[in-house]
């Protein structure tokens, strides 16, 4: 019944439930995929940039990797503002993404 | 949604168990089993010898057997034997023209992907087909599933399990004290201290096979780091492994140099034995050698490669030393491998890889003895997740008995019977799955813990009538390997058996008592 009349006008509750729905998935597509997105674009930021032998930089950037992502995906389900977990997660990812751009691949 | 540190993390390892847990679950289950891969592998192939050939004249006996009528292969892959795997396997690539140049026009050309040759004279030997302990090996990392869908999938689930390990570490204040509070037969509190007791009694196993598991797929799951390092990616290979490039056939026709004395100098120069050999072009003025040692007893997995010019026998590429990212990851990759691990540290790893099934499946447990209600009816959710854990806990280990069980009763030259094998698992996995919804369900969960008990109990009295070596004989033959698997089929029968005694012994009405004091879920 209660499907039937937020099909017509949203009750307060129904509305408030699926602000919270897009709310959640948000916040797991952003420590999912966007941790996941940060995680490879600051690993190969450190790949690229450390200043050793090419395969000892690419493995150094590798290692910490999953323990990386691991934090960041709890962390945006601990940080109680999304839009704020979002902006650092997204961000992040943007601004590492952007260095590599400008880097291009080790001559 | 402001929560302290140790409610959020609660939450959210509770939701990455639910969802990855019958994954992970069977991952570790199928994972610990592949300790034992080739022993697995040995008994499912009772007709080999045990012989034993050093790797040198190995290397040399497959070589002349590969060359014997004329050589029209790319590449040969030659794996040596060693203490565990007593035979060679060579896989050969033919040219991609081999059919247009054959000198033999009517002999049709074929040639099994994998060949298993004796490593004394380098003769084909014709074992039952069978996919030995490849299959659990192969199933807890790729899930039967297309290539690349169950790696990521699997890679998905180890990522909730790192998740999960650390939001756990965090949940518990009291992880010392956990440890000596198991109490029995009291419902909820008794899964939440088995998940405890589990979880933190082996943390730093659990912690160090994910982490590792991982990083065994890395190049897989991160290729980037890669690709900006280096405008080749074989590139990257020849630099992190020491692997020779692809050799370029020069047209001129060259014999090959003897293989055991290569391979002997090999193993001078890498320190160790060698493992596998990888010879290009054959036959070809271009041909290469390449040798990689093995790990043996050494921590690091990655061990170097020295290539030699087929033609000449001339040193092409010394083993290189690795740096410290190198030997980390190295050695990362030994420790989930283990193969450094002698037969009691292999047992002691096993029965940690057992302690991570139990940490995940009572983990299982606990979600739905969290949240039943004593005399109202479970929500659907709930009836939901109990009968997947039935079907994954109680099935899988029916369906890897029926797997085992299945290599003595399919007769040993069916057509086919490889692949037997292994759908026996999954139709007995699946069907049991489907089936134990017609009874209630703490029935369910006796019977087919009863149903894996029975099977398990099967595999030593089929394997006493189809072969001749039985447990009796194998005593008395003092083959350890045989005897030893088919006690270890009597210890998982016992312990299944004990499983569907407990789950039956309970009256079907009586609800889990509710106690007080869950520290989460």
């Amino acid at each position: 019944m209660q499907r039937a009349d937020s099909v017509v006008t949203p009750t307060p509750r129904v509305r408030h439930i699926r602000v919270a729905a897009l709310a959640m998935l948000a916040r797991c597509l952003t420590a999912f995929l966007g941790g996941y997105v940060l995680t490879a674009t600051v690993a190969t930021l450190v790949a690229r940039v450390l200043p050793i032998s090419r395969v000892e930089a690419t493995i150094w950037g590798m290692i910490p990797a999953f323990l990386f992502y691991a934090t960041v995906g709890l962390w945006c389900f601990h940080e109680p503002r999304l839009a704020r977990a979002a902006a650092a997660v997204w961000g992040g990812a943007i601004v590492a993404g952007v260095a590599l751009w400008l880097l291009g691949v080790r001559p | 949604m402001t929560r302290s540190l140790r409610q959020s993390m609660a939450w959210i390892h509770s939701w990455l168990g639910l969802l990855a847990g019958w994954i992970l679950f069977a991952m570790f289950l199928t994972g610990t089993a592949s300790y034992f891969r080739p022993e697995i592998t040995r008994w499912m192939q009772p007709e080999l010898p045990m012989n034993r050939t050093a790797g040198a004249d190995a290397a040399q006996n497959a070589v002349a057997s590969l060359s014997r009528d004329g050589i029209r292969d790319q590449q040969w892959f030659i794996q040596l034997p060693n203490a565990r795997d007593v035979v060679t396997h060579v896989y050969a690539t033919p040219k991609p023209d081999a059919q247009a140049t054959d000198e033999r026009p009517g002999k049709r050309r074929k040639r099994a992907a994998e060949q298993v040759l004796d490593p004394a004279t380098g003769a084909a030997i014709h074992a039952r087909d069978t996919r030995g302990g490849e299959h659990f090996y192969r199933f807890h990392f790729q899930l039967q599933l297309p290539h690349p869908w169950g790696r990521w999938l699997a890679g998905v689930c180890a990522m909730f399990m790192l998740g999960a390990i650390i939001s756990g570490v965090v949940t518990h204040k009291r992880i010392f004290a956990d440890f000596f509070t198991l109490r029995w037969n009291k419902g909820q509190r008794s899964w939440l201290d088995a998940h405890n007791v589990s979880a933190v009694l082996a943390l730093p196993y659990h912690a160090v096979i994910t982490y590792t598991g991982l990083m065994t797929l890395v190049l897989m799951y991160l290729p980037y780091p890669i690709a900006i390092n280096y405008k080749q990616p074989l590139d990257f290979g020849r630099d992190a492994y020491g692997l020779p490039g692809d050799a370029v056939a020069s047209g001129r026709a060259a014999r090959l140099v003897p293989i055991a004395p290569l391979v002997r100098d090999a193993e001078a120069r890498l320190g160790m034995p060698a493992a596998r050999l990888v010879v290009q072009q054959p036959g070809d003025a271009a041909a290469t050698v390449a040798v990689t040692g093995s790990s043996g007893a050494r921590l690091n997995a990655r061990t170097g490669t020295v290539v030699y010019s087929g033609a000449t026998g001339a040193l092409l590429q010394p083993p290189t030393g690795g740096g410290p990212a190198l030997s980390t990851a190295g050695v990362m990759l030994g420790l989930h491998l283990a193969n450094f691990a002698a037969p009691t540290l292999r047992w002691v790893l096993f029965l940690l890889g057992l302690t991570g099934a139990a940490m995940v499946g009572t983990g299982l447990l606990l979600w739905t003895a969290a949240r039943r209600k004593p005399g109202a009816t479970p929500f659907f959710g709930l009836r939901l997740v109990e009968r997947l854990n039935i079907a994954t806990i109680a099935g899988l280990p029916l369906g890897m008995g029926a797997y085992l069980l299945a290599n003595r009763v399919v007769p040993a030259a069916a057509e086919g019977r490889a692949s037997t094998e292994v759908a026996t698992m999954f139709y007995v996995w699946g069907g049991a799955a489907v089936l134990q919804l017609l009874r209630p369900a703490r029935q369910a969960w006796a019977i087919l813990f009863g149903a894996g008990a029975a099977v398990f109990a099967a595999i030593p009295i089929a394997n006493a009538l189809t072969t001749s070596r039985g447990l009796l004989a194998s005593w008395r033959a003092g083959d350890g390997l045989f005897m030893g698997f088919d006690l270890a089929m009597l210890g998982v029968a016992a312990l299944l058996g004990i499983a569907a005694w407990r789950a039956a012994r309970r009256p079907a009405g009586r609800a889990p008592r509710r106690t007080q004091g869950v520290v989460h879920v």
